[in-house]
């Protein structure tokens, strides 16, 4: 066959590829949206589930979700950043990086179902952390440890080095150096990796059946338990008793989530643009 | 690293008066260092505790029902006490092939058009979908599966509209972001002027992806492929939404199949004794094939440095 | 002029220390002034409605409500991590020994429902018992159109299934290759879209999309299910371990009283456990 035509045939199939891909996309969003647009209304938002259809608002599941969320990350952020700090600039690479790094690639690709399991035989049942925001969030934060760790070690990579070379230059110590050169001159692409992190933790749901229970709670401590909104968008979609909260609760996550994400592409490009 | 010559700037071995930095620092720049290293062990520490935690409560599914019994079993129906998970492993085979069949030139054919043939305007509109693509929840797509295609798979199979297919549709999309962006990422990483050696022989753009690039990156396209299997694999709650959870082999797309994934949820929430552990001993094995399937990747990709 | 970092890394500390110490102090039952239901899906609606309105009059007391079925519900409060363990099944042999006490709270009705389009409209339990093993796989078999059967179960934690299966099913197990779906309202949903659909779910649940068959010539109906004529009816539990007490004890006589009886339980479409009571149903 001719060369060209080929390669037009080709170029074809592969615009189709992207089409149907971006019109999946597309689908999926209208589907929520259409369906869900009807349902959002301040009192959707603020009142709680009342009745035997759950009518009425998710307020309880809107807190729920951002109370574990806003925990996890509370707990995942010192831990991963500093991590990355250590792998990449303390590190000498030898048989204990790699295995860290292997283990990151793990913990990564673990089954949302077996984070939740394992949330559940460790943190419930064997500390006796009751179902509660603690456990949950405390299994969402090795979900999100990989992400961060990762996020983060490109952000510290990407400082240039004779940044550093101008501090120690200066008679600065290491963590000196670290603390107040390279991590600052980070933070925007480490943010980034926070706030990806966290769009995915959002939109968890077996991690969290499995540690927090699916009371609906408004939780004050963090030894509460509540039902975050995409447990309760389960429980609405399987339960079929009230469709539209369904929908909206569906729609209302997709917000939360889409927010999460361009918030982070429009930080990375920010930073792009500042750093020339 | 902070070692003793750091701490004058002088040549090591040479004494000298000049202290750029007392020992105090010193110690507190080594304890900070092991605070890190603390830090990053957590990875670590996680890996390993979630083997053992899950590994303990699966471990007695080697006496009963035994691990042969277990593994190779036919029959898993909690009622009667068997709990065989040949069923539950060939679903979850089936759904992930026909996830990856469906998906990965879906992904890869999108990540070849992101790389070489989009225009920086059309770039701007593919490459958000595909990373909005990932951030969608996975019971949003279950929610989708279940209103939109469950109906259109029943008129086509004649069935209820639950099974191999549905599931495999969705996991499919699902999986599309993971195998596209790494393709991508692979596609970027190629020799540089590769592409212009070949379009300097004349080569049309196809024949340049085709013959030059997808070979050249077929190890990072390999390795995208095996991490969305591994997404798919370990992929729940769309799944228990529309595959239809019965525990029996395949038996035809439109009729309703179990993964190992989709029957740990269901059966949790009130299993005990032997189902319990039977269900902890599935949650190993999924830990097992995911880690297995990071493991590969890992070995495919040192192969090609070695190279 | 701390470095930031440090800061943060002082903070984790500080957090995972109280996090642990808190830990320490919770344990894992219920608290004084809370009382925690777990059960049933089918008794989950109720429950949660009689609990937002007993919340209501007593507002210092929190009234816990979730559900993913009858089996676990009897789980937990066997083993005190729930007050209450409401169940729409008897309690099997071998749970007759965990020491809990019923509080029966409603009657409740199975029906075996079918699509409207469907024109079979009575069923014997003979026949329902054959389809819902997979020995009967053709709707023509029972009077219908040539249609193969789509069997829709319930997941095995519920309550609606055990019930099911001890009353129609007797000894013979469930097809294994009907789709089983967690959850009353998908059951009905694909009930209600598929014409060779057929499945079970609780009277309450029945509304104008679907079609509930008769059995042996009785309609499902609050009358029947009163007056013992209808097959297949069963009573809504609500265990808890030894005799209920204090909280618990308040919160069930609610549930018995009149306001969420004649109402709730009503509006649910279940029929009140008062209803043998009062003449007329």
């Amino acid at each position: 066959m001719d060369k060209r035509i080929m390669n037009r045939i080709a170029l074809a199939v592969l615009w189709l590829c992207a089409a149907t891909t971006v019109a999946v996309l597309g689908a999926v969003i209208l589907y929520v949206f259409v369906n869900g647009i009807g349902q959002l209304s301040l009192e959707f938002i603020f009142t709680w589930p009342q009745g035997v259809n759950a009518e009425g608002g998710i307020w309880p599941t809107i807190v729920s979700t951002v109370y574990v969320t806003g925990l996890a990350m509370l707990i995942v952020t010192p831990i991963g950043v500093l991590a990355a700090v250590y792998l990449a600039e303390y590190a000498v690479q030898g048989r204990l990086v790699r295995t860290i790094r292997f283990a990151a690639d793990s913990l990564a690709s673990v089954p949302s179902i077996i984070m939740g399991l394992f949330g559940m035989a460790l943190f419930v049942e064997t500390m006796h952390i009751p179902f509660s925001m603690l456990a949950a969030a405390l299994a969402l934060s090795f979900l999100m440890l990989p992400i961060v760790m990762r996020a983060t070690e490109e952000a510290i990579r990407a400082v240039p080095k004779y940044i550093r070379w101008g501090s120690y230059g200066l008679g600065a110590s290491k963590w000196q150096t670290v603390s107040r050169i390279v991590l600052p001159a980070a933070m925007p692409r480490i943010l980034t990796g926070l706030i990806l992190a966290t769009g995915r933790a959002v939109g968890e749901t077996a991690v969290v059946i499995f540690t927090m229970g699916q009371a609906i709670n408004l939780p004050v401590s963090p030894l509460d338990s509540g039902r975050p909104m995409t447990v309760h968008l389960y429980i609405l979609a399987m339960e079929g008793i009230n469709l539209p909260a369904a929908y909206g609760t569906a729609l209302l996550l997709m917000i939360m989530i889409l927010f999460f994400n361009l918030t982070a592409r429009w930080l990375l490009r920010r930073n792009r643009r500042m750093q020339g | 690293m902070a070692d003793r010559s750091m701490m004058t700037g002088a040549p090591a071995g040479k004494k000298s008066t000049l202290k750029l930095m007392s020992k105090a620092i010193y110690v507190k720049e080594a304890a900070l260092r092991n605070l890190f290293l603390l830090c990053a062990t957590v990875a670590v520490l996680g890996v390993g505790l979630i083997f053992v935690f899950v590994g303990v409560r699966g471990w007695p599914v080697v006496q009963d029902p035994g691990l042969g019994a277990f593994l190779f079993g036919k029959v898993w129906s909690s009622s009667t006490g068997q709990f065989g998970i040949l069923p539950l492993v060939t679903g979850t085979l089936v759904i992930t092939l026909g996830a990856l069949l469906l998906g990965a030139p879906l992904a890869v054919g999108t990540a070849v058009f992101l790389s070489e043939v989009a225009s920086p305007k059309v770039r701007a509109v593919v490459r958000p979908a595909v990373e909005l693509l990932a951030g969608v929840p996975s019971v949003v797509y279950g929610f989708f599966g279940l209103i939109i295609l469950r109906p259109i798979v029943a008129d086509l199979t004649g069935g209820l509209g639950f099974g191999p297919l549905t599931a495999a549709i969705i996991l499919a999309v699902m999986i599309v972001p993971t195998i596209a962006t790494l393709t991508e990422d692979a596609l970027g990483s190629v020799v540089p002027g590769i592409r212009e050696a070949s379009y300097a022989m004349g080569a049309t753009p196809w024949q340049t992806i085709y013959k030059v690039l997808l070979p050249a990156a077929r190890i990072g396209i390999i390795d995208a492929i095996i991490l969305g299997m591994g997404r798919a694999v370990g992929e729940t709650m769309a799944v228990v939404m529309v595959a239809g959870n019965a525990p029996q082999f395949f038996k035809g797309l439109g009729e309703p199949i179990s993964t190992l994934t989709s029957q740990i949820v269901i059966d949790m929430s009130y299993a005990s004794g032997t189902h319990r552990t039977a269900l902890f001993g599935m949650a190993v094995i999924l830990f097992l094939i995911s880690m297995g399937l990071v493991a590969l990747v890992r070995v495919i990709s040192n192969r090609k440095e070695d190279r | 002029m701390c470095p930031r970092a440090v800061v943060r890394a002082a903070l984790a500390c500080i957090l995972v220390g109280a996090m642990f110490s808190l830990a320490g102090c919770g344990g894992g039952g219920s608290k004084a002034d809370q009382v925690i239901v777990n059960g049933s899906t089918t008794i989950l609606p109720i429950a949660t409605f009689a609990a937002e309105q007993f919340m209501e009059e007593y507002p210092d007391i929190s009234v816990l409500v979730s559900g993913v079925g009858s089996s676990e519900g009897i789980v937990t409060v066997s083993k005190g991590s729930s007050d209450i363990g409401t169940s729409s099944r008897d309690l099997k042999p071998e749970e007759d020994t965990l020491g809990l006490i019923d509080t029966p709270i409603a009657y409740d009705a199975i029906a075996v429902i079918v699509n409207p389009e469907n024109p079979v409209r009575e069923l014997t339990t003979e026949q329902a018992r054959g389809i819902f093993s997979g020995r009967i796989t053709n709707w023509k078999e029972v009077g219908g159109s040539d249609l193969p059967i789509g069997l829709v179960n319930r997941d095995e934690a519920s309550g609606t299934r055990e019930a099911f299966k001890k009353i129609v099913m007797g000894d013979e197990s469930f097809d294994i290759g009907a789709v089983i779906l967690p959850g009353t309202g998908q059951v009905r949903s694909v009930v209600a879209a598929e014409p060779r659909a057929v499945a079970y779910i609780s009277l309450g649940f029945v509304n104008d999309r679907v079609r509930a068959v008769t059995i042996d010539g009785i309609v499902p109906s609050e009358a029947a299910v009163v007056a013992g004529t209808y097959p297949i009816s069963r009573i809504l539990h609500c265990f808890t371990k030894g005799a209920p007490a204090g909280l618990v004890a308040e919160f069930l006589d609610y549930v018995l009283s009149s306001a969420v009886q004649d109402s709730i339980i009503r509006d649910a479409g279940f029929i009140p456990i008062t209803a043998k009571e009062t003449p007329g149903g």
